[in-house]
């Protein structure tokens, strides 16, 4: 099956509630990142988080989203991953998604990693038997040891990343969405993911990936999208990105 | 026409999942008595409590045997339990959900199921300890086929009443403390530990009127022995076609929004 992701003239506002809209104005102005707020209705401040965001993805391609805080990378994530309907444009996914946006979410804190592999598994419809048959590879892959058998409050931030990530790339989908946090796991666990994701590739799957890890973008992801302000300012080849001294520039920055 | 198409799909799709609903709900029921001793005793704890202590006060007052009123009373507190409980929850169903909601793609009827079934674990663990209490003093009944067909319903009315409920009360959080308040003095106004026969007028016309009160009949009579009245269960289906109809429009306006009010 063919698996594809394209979005065409995507469009997303925020409204936030119940904040004073004067204040909160004067305070992103005063920011150097985020979004644009562009009117308020009384209690109601809009962000447009999203302005007129097109693109293609086809099979095999990594892309990573690059840009400051706040610049719209996750938004549009959570776009693709079908979590926010944007109120403008199209967004059209061919394939079976799998996301990673927050860290920890939908985990139960006080349940084993065993069983919270399970629940993960639960949660993308899998069936416990081919579950139970994956467990030792996931937890292998983790590099967690018998701290499956604990509960996961006690895990620190890289280890949830690195049981969720194990997790989330054991079972094949053909789309995989993963927000920055992969960088809470250290040297050695990035580099296996590095290896796994390329994994991905061979089997002609989809990755999107937010990421502040410039040396990460370039070495997995064969297409760079550089978001500011909600807007696209580079979409194209990581080739070109790394020519145009893109990652220079934001490493810099 | 495109919003109204969206707005059944998120109801079909919400029942799509229904393996992954009833296993959440299973686990999160577990997960409440954690570390508990006494465990799912826990589920009809409020049951029981409440029943008697309202069968010795009314006894007491109106020097009638506890007996007497004592299966109506803790039949009453079983369906009110289902009915106000999933009312008193519905309001924040999505708040509670805000982790998952901001995370998964999940249809908005998902939530709402997955309440629905916590809360029909909770109803089935207090009729266990219905049936056993009442034949532990000798007043259990037979309960009547028409639970089978009545039971649904009220489930049904009681899923559309919570996204009628949840969605207004995700945006305006005041609306969220209200149907809190609301729910208390709902307990008050519905016929569960009172009869309408022997209540003042005003009384009678607020149980012959309230749709929870036939909802509460629908679930009660049954498992007292009896048949519900034909008004009850005309009670029943007109608020749930009247109940789907709003659903559909509400679902279809704010459907999309809903997570950005979290």
């Amino acid at each position: 099956m063919s698996c594809s992701v394209r979005l065409d003239g995507v469009t997303l506002d925020y409204y936030v509630y119940s904040v004073r809209a004067q204040s909160l104005r004067n305070a992103v102005f005063n920011m150097a990142v985020g979004g644009k707020l562009y009117k308020d209705q009384g209690d109601i401040t809009v962000v447009r988080a999203l302005e007129n965001v097109s693109f293609n993805l086809e099979e095999g391609d990594r892309l990573a989203l690059i840009g400051h805080n706040g610049s719209g990378k996750t938004t549009l994530l959570k776009v693709i991953a079908g979590i926010y309907l944007p109120a403008r444009g199209r967004v059209d996914v061919q394939g079976e998604m799998t996301s990673m946006i927050a860290l920890g979410a939908g985990l139960d804190m006080d349940a084993t990693g065993l069983q919270n592999i399970r629940k993960m598994g639960a949660m993308r419809m899998i069936p416990a038997k081919a579950i139970d048959a994956r467990m030792g590879a996931i937890v292998e892959f983790s590099g967690l040891g018998d701290f499956v058998r604990l509960p996961m409050k006690t895990y620190s931030q890289g280890m949830m990343a690195r049981l969720m990530f194990a997790c989330a790339t054991e079972f094949d989908a053909d789309v995989l969405v993963l927000d920055e946090w992969l960088a809470a796991g250290d040297a050695d666990f990035i580099t296996k993911a590095m290896e796994r994701m390329q994994g991905f590739v061979d089997r002609a799957k989809i990755v999107v990936m937010g990421t502040h890890n410039f040396a990460l973008a370039q070495q997995v992801c064969n297409k760079v999208c550089v978001m500011d302000s909600g807007r696209i300012t580079y979409f194209g080849p990581t080739e070109g990105w790394v020519a145009g001294g893109g990652g220079l520039k934001m490493a810099e920055a | 026409m495109d919003a109204v198409e969206g707005a059944v799909r998120d109801i079909i799709d919400g029942f799509r999942l229904t393996p992954l609903w009833s296993r959440l709900g299973w686990e999160q029921t577990v997960a409440r008595f954690r570390r508990t001793i006494l465990g799912p005793f826990w589920l009809t704890a409020n049951l029981l409590a409440i029943s008697f202590a309202l069968a010795f006060v009314f006894g007491a007052l109106s020097g009638v045997d506890y007996r007497t009123n004592f299966p109506t009373i803790i039949g009453g507190i079983l369906a009110w339990n289902l009915i106000g409980g999933v009312l008193g929850e519905a309001s924040g169903v999505f708040l509670a959900s805000a982790g998952l909601m901001q995370t998964m793609k999940l249809p908005l009827t998902f939530h709402v199921l997955l309440m629905m079934h916590r809360a029909f674990i909770n109803f089935l663990a207090q009729l266990i300890a219905f049936w056993v209490v009442l034949a532990l003093l000798r007043l259990g009944a037979l309960p009547t086929w028409h639970i089978l067909l009545s039971l649904p319903l009220v489930l049904a009315n009681m899923t559309l009443m919570s996204l009628i409920v949840a969605i207004p009360s995700t945006r305006f959080r005041d609306i969220n403390q209200t149907v809190l308040f609301l729910t208390q003095i709902l307990f008050f106004l519905t016929p569960i530990f009172w009869a309408p026969a022997t209540a003042a007028r005003p009384l009678r016309l607020v149980a012959q009127y309230s749709p929870l009160a036939h909802l509460l009949e629908l679930v009660r009579q049954p498992l007292l022995g009896h048949a519900p009245a034909l008004l009850s269960w005309e009670w029943g289906f007109a608020t749930l076609f009247a109940q789907f109809a709003i659903v559909i429009v509400m679902l279809a306006l704010f459907r999309k929004r809903v997570v950005f009010w979290l």
